[in-house]
């Protein structure tokens, strides 16, 4: 029987929870059940407690955590699924996918990068050369350099 | 024969009577809570749009209390959801205590980002959102320095910010912000292990981190209390009106929940779960290192004791990081949204934090 008992999965730490829930409402005084209001409260907050503390212990234990993975899995790959069978149907017909756009929006991305980069060095060689002019030997450094701000702003 | 000691669970009929009368009033009740529900806001100070960038918002507080004090306040609250829960009703305002004692306050509303915002990083979020934020309220107070207020992940950026950007801060406080991710105390710690969890595959397939996702992670950090309690306790206290604003104010916070740019939740799970790179001084963005060393202005570490989210060993250690001689920590009775909206935190914590910052700000002359 005990045999049995392990290959039910969660068994044992739902018998936990249970001996470690009774255990709690008798050391509280619940004993002969009345149905007074207050103690069928105390009652659920004993319940609720002890059961709270078995769900946080469950959720940090291998079974959960590999279920919960091979959960994920499956959803991951469902949708993957769907991605790509949606990708070829648009591809197949001529119209934009995600995958055209994630293109795009990486190739503006990098192009705002580069221009952003090259301003600043412009700032600083400006920079550099006012210096010079000012007969000034102080040399700008990455503090004083103007970060220029990428584009979609707006001030009110 | 049929007493409560033969029958443990029997209840009389006096005592079954007035359960089922309860059960009636509350049932007749339900037209009310209907409209309570369709009637409830969120959000209680008016705001004004100020600065724009892309998706991002910069809110400014209208009030017409006199203004005291010179150095504005910007609040930045997490990327996971929306930004009003630290305005979400009249006496649940953390912004309020200090509008109300003359601050000039902002908070930043990140926005919702769409799919094509996947590749949005930490250094978007941080050097560039933020930086032009703070630059933006400088320009406009005509302030060096601006007072910053971090809340949850946005504690995190806030701190990352202040050690990138040290001259442009002038007091720092983090509320309920993880900075250190050694510890397997939170439940997340333990989901987001690479052992089974893969952040790649999700991200490669969704692009942003999904809202539903998150928002059922979140509710499964608790899930007797969030599934069982707040039920029962909104049954019990369908008859009070205060409750039910207040439980259907949260209830439309806690629905709200907004993806997170997939570059930026990748980055967070690997660079500071797996590998917690903040506090140990490794972490790069951009191509700067973040050394928490280099925040030297005053810091204020508020914590929650029954915090499931971000437990107090997650943010304590960020006070023994920072270089500054002024710093403190507060560790509050309360969990991580009562330290927001809680009644206790109201009363008793941010009273407290006014002070400390308002002793720390410049007054204005005259």
């Amino acid at each position: 029987m005990a045999e049995d008992n392990q290959a039910v999965p969660g068994f044992d730490p739902f018998m936990k929870f249970w001996a470690d829930m009774t255990g709690r409402m008798a050391a509280s005084g619940v004993t002969a059940p009345t149905g007074a209001p207050d103690m069928m409260a105390q009652m659920r907050k004993t319940f609720f407690g002890a059961m709270a503390e078995y769900a946080d212990d469950y959720m940090r234990s291998e079974q959960f955590l590999s279920a919960m993975k091979q959960n994920m899995d499956n959803a991951l790959a469902f949708k993957q699924q769907i991605n790509q069978f949606l990708t070829s149907t648009l591809q197949s017909s001529q119209m934009p996918s995600r995958s055209d756009t994630d293109h795009i929006v990486l190739l503006v991305r990098g192009m705002e990068s580069r221009i952003v980069e090259k301003l600043d060095d412009l700032s600083a060689r400006v920079d550099q050369l006012e210096a010079q002019r000012n007969g000034s030997a102080k040399k700008p450094t990455g503090k004083d350099k103007p970060q220029h701000k990428k584009s979609g702003r707006s001030q009110r | 024969m049929t007493t409560s000691a033969a029958m443990p669970f029997a209840m009389s009929p006096d005592a079954a009577m007035q359960e089922w009368m309860k059960f009636t009033n509350k049932m007749a009740n339900w037209p009310k809570v209907a409209e309570v529900a369709r009637n409830t806001r969120v959000g209680a100070t008016p705001t004004q749009t100020v600065y724009q960038e892309d998706k991002l918002r910069l809110l400014r507080y209208e009030s017409d209390v006199e203004k005291r004090h010179r150095t504005p306040l910007v609040v930045a609250f997490a990327l996971v959801n929306r930004p009003y829960i630290l305005d979400l009703r009249p006496g649940k305002s953390v912004v309020h205590h200090f509008i109300d004692r003359g601050f000039d306050v902002y908070n930043i509303d990140w926005g919702v980002p769409e799919p094509s915002d996947k590749h949005l990083s930490l250094e978007d979020y941080v050097l560039r959102y933020m930086d032009h934020v703070v630059d933006q309220v400088r320009e406009r107070t005509g302030c060096d320095q601006i007072n910053l207020l971090g809340y949850c992940m946005g504690g995190s950026m806030s701190a990352m910010y202040t050690a990138l950007r040290p001259e442009k801060i002038k007091n720092l406080i983090l509320m309920a912000a993880p900075v250190d991710w050694s510890t397997q105390e939170s439940l997340l710690s333990v989901w987001t292990d690479p052992k089974y969890f893969d952040v790649d595959k999700m991200l490669d397939t969704y692009g942003n981190a999904p809202a539903e996702w998150l928002q059922s992670s979140f509710m499964m950090l608790k899930p007797v209390q969030n599934l069982f309690e707040k039920y029962i306790g909104f049954y019990e206290n369908m008859e009070n009106e205060k409750f039910l604003e207040d439980f259907f104010a949260m209830e439309t916070w806690l629905n709200d929940n907004i993806p997170v740019a997939g570059e930026t939740f990748r980055q967070f799970v690997k660079l500071c779960f797996h590998r917690n790179l903040l506090i140990k001084g490794e972490l790069e963005i951009g191509k700067e290192r973040v050394d928490l060393g280099r925040i030297t202005c005053p810091v204020l570490n508020l914590t929650a004791q029954h915090d499931h989210l971000v437990p107090c060993g997650q943010s304590l250690p960020f006070n023994d990081a920072v270089g500054s001689k002024d710093r403190k920590s507060i560790n509050f009775p309360a969990g991580h949204i009562g330290l927001a909206v809680g009644s206790k935190a109201h009363r008793d914590l941010w009273p407290k934090v006014y002070e400390w910052l308002a002793d720390r700000s410049d007054e204005l002359e005259g």
